[in-house]
């Protein structure tokens, strides 16, 4: 064996932004894809929820593998909301990659290492495992030594299950892995067919006596039913990622080392595309196209948007879902406009959902999840006067209301939040028009300032 | 008498439970066969282990024990070993259509991945590491 220290792959990190989102449900639409006005934690944005309804469907029935989506509005207007709607609505079977546009920015790895790696992650494929076992409950156990005390050892084993039973003669390795498995009379066990591995699931119920003295891991279990010999059928959901980390880590059945940067080898990646198109062929594998969902993607370069365009022509593409709250604003790494910071040949294939700022009435009841999802409870008056802040502030700062409003409330030992508690963290923290005021009146006070700065840069 | 509406869902229920019969039986009747199996393969070990001195053993067919030559004996148990085997594998097959022609007459969802033919033991044994989660 060769004896090359291999580098470990790196992940790209996961960063939970979901936390200002926990309680979203899904899309909140009925069976005719209607959406209904206050369903799942979803409130208002009855338009664009339709169209992210629609996209839903496509992505269910597989039509729309490689194709993009942007969802495109103010800060605020539960851009973020839609898409974790998105995938809750998918299931656990699909696979739903979540990433921020400024995660990929990394010296570990290329930006374009770190997309095709979210990519990957976001196509699954469904494999199934196919296993002739023995399964039984041990009625007796019975092993014989020879005399001589060295030479074969042989013995007998008696399995059964609510409809038959039987006895196996033991040759010497499989009585070595029962006592290796501390095999018992009364104990269930499963004995693969090919391996000869043998597993213990528990013990019979009907062994079960009043003072046992059994180890706390010990499960009791039913005596199984049917036939002894079993056929198990295991269907596996694995992402093209994680069969490309395993193929460049290891000697795997492509026997490929990656490079020494961490990064995935692309042959490695096109020699699984090969043999998962393979599969598929001889009718082994179903490939699932997921979802990757990117935020913040103004954050992006112009590098990584040529990328983004060619990779979404790959016939192993998923289904990729943009947001970005700005509007026509510089491409990072260029000197263009653009809107949303997306270059036009890109804005041109995708699928765009807008979605528009909150009334009040769908502000209120936002809050009023929000604070059941943060087990607040708030008295009439505070929600209405929070609601007025979350109107001419904004609903993310009344949002961070609840919480703090909650502890301070906690702390004089009341049970209800009060218009005084909520004033009282008004007062104690800024928002962003009062902050930026704030900055105007002293900004010759602050250290390290200039006059003349000019508008920040902030690529 | 009986309009048509409940006249149709007597029939819509006969045939569920028709699927579902069809289904228990092919259950049972796997069972059976591989009761048989067991015993037959507790009968090839005995020939091989337990018989070793005498060179004829006798057979029991119905009420009636026949003296037969062991060799004969375990060829003949051999034969319906494998018939055994191939009918059971049959029975398999059949019972995963029947389960999904009843899923689906129930209107439950086809089992994901459910017609998928299996990876062969070196390709699970690749991608082991990502099963055993």
């Amino acid at each position: 064996m060769a004896t090359t220290k291999v580098p470990e792959v790196r992940d790209i990190t996961r960063i939970e932004r979901i936390g200002a989102h926990s309680h979203i449900r899904g899309l909140g639409l009925d069976d005719a894809l209607e959406p209904r006005q206050v369903s799942q934690g979803m409130v208002g944005q009855l338009a664009s929820r339709r169209a992210a309804g629609v996209i839903l469907e496509m992505i269910k029935d597989g039509h729309i593998a490689g194709r993009a989506v942007l969802i495109a509005g103010q800060p605020g207007t539960g851009k973020t909301a839609i898409a974790m709607g998105i995938a809750q609505s998918l299931g656990t079977d699909t696979p739903f990659t979540a990433l921020s546009g400024s995660e990929i920015f990394s010296l570990e790895m290329s930006k374009t290492e770190a997309l095709s790696q979210a990519f990957r992650k976001a196509i699954g494929v469904r494999i199934k495992e196919e296993t002739e076992i023995i399964e039984g409950e041990v009625v007796e156990i019975q092993i014989d030594r020879p005399a001589t005390g060295t030479g074969a050892k042989v013995g007998k084993l008696t399995l059964k299950t609510t409809e038959m039973e039987t006895i196996y003669d033991l040759g010497n390795k499989m009585i070595e892995s029962l006592c290796k498995e501390k095999v018992q009379a009364g104990d269930v066990i499963t004995i693969d067919k090919a391996t000869g591995k043998i597993s213990k699931l528990g013990r019979s119920f009907t062994r079960a006596r009043d003072y046992d003295a059994m180890g706390a891991q010990t499960q009791f279990v039913q005596c199984p039913e049917g036939e002894l010999q079993k056929r198990k059928e295991v269907v596996h959901t694995v992402s093209l990622h994680e069969i490309d980390v395993i193929n460049s880590r290891t000697q795997g059945f492509l026997a490929l080392f990656s490079g020494d940067t961490g990064e995935i080898k692309s042959e490695v990646r096109e020699q699984i595309n090969a043999k998962v198109c393979e599969w598929r062929e001889e009718g082994k594998a179903e490939i699932i196209p997921g979802v990757l969902f990117i935020d913040e993607v103004h954050m992006l370069d112009m590098e990584c948007f040529s990328f983004l365009n060619r990779a979404l022509e790959s016939d192993l593409s998923p289904v990729l879902i943009m947001a970005t709250n700005r509007g026509i604003t510089r491409i990072r790494g260029t000197n263009y406009q653009s809107p949303h910071g997306i270059p036009i040949d890109l804005l041109d294939r995708l699928l765009i959902i807008a979605t528009s700022p909150y009334t009040e009435k769908e502000t209120r009841q936002i809050l009023k999840i929000r604070c059941e999802e943060e087990d607040v409870e708030l008295s009439e008056e505070a929600h209405t006067v929070l609601t007025r802040i979350g109107m001419e502030t904004s609903l993310r700062y009344a949002i961070q209301l609840i919480s703090t409003a909650g502890l301070v409330c906690r702390k004089r030992k009341g049970t209800e939040v009060q218009v005084e508690d909520i004033k009282r963290v008004y007062s104690l923290f800024l928002d962003e028009a009062r902050s930026s005021q704030y900055m105007k009146e002293y900004q010759d006070s602050f250290l390290f300032h200039e006059t003349q700065t000019a508008k920040m840069d902030t690529s | 008498k009986m309009d048509a509406t409940s006249q149709r869902v007597l029939q819509y229920l006969t045939e569920v439970e028709e699927a579902a019969e069809d289904v228990l039986t092919t259950k049972q009747q796997i069972v059976d066969l591989d009761t048989k199996r067991n015993t037959n393969r507790e009968a090839l070990n005995a020939l091989k282990n337990e018989m070793s001195d005498s060179n004829k053993v006798k057979v029991c067919f119905g009420n009636m024990f026949i003296k037969l030559p062991k060799s004969k004996t375990r060829e003949m148990i051999q034969k319906d070993q494998d018939q055994l085997d191939e009918d059971i594998n049959n029975l398999r097959k059949g019972l995963k259509a029947k389960v999904n022609h009843l899923n689906e007459m129930q209107g439950k969802p086809e089992f994901k991945g459910y017609k998928l033919s299996p990876l062969s033991s070196d390709e699970i044994k690749a991608i082991n590491s990502l099963l055993k989660r």
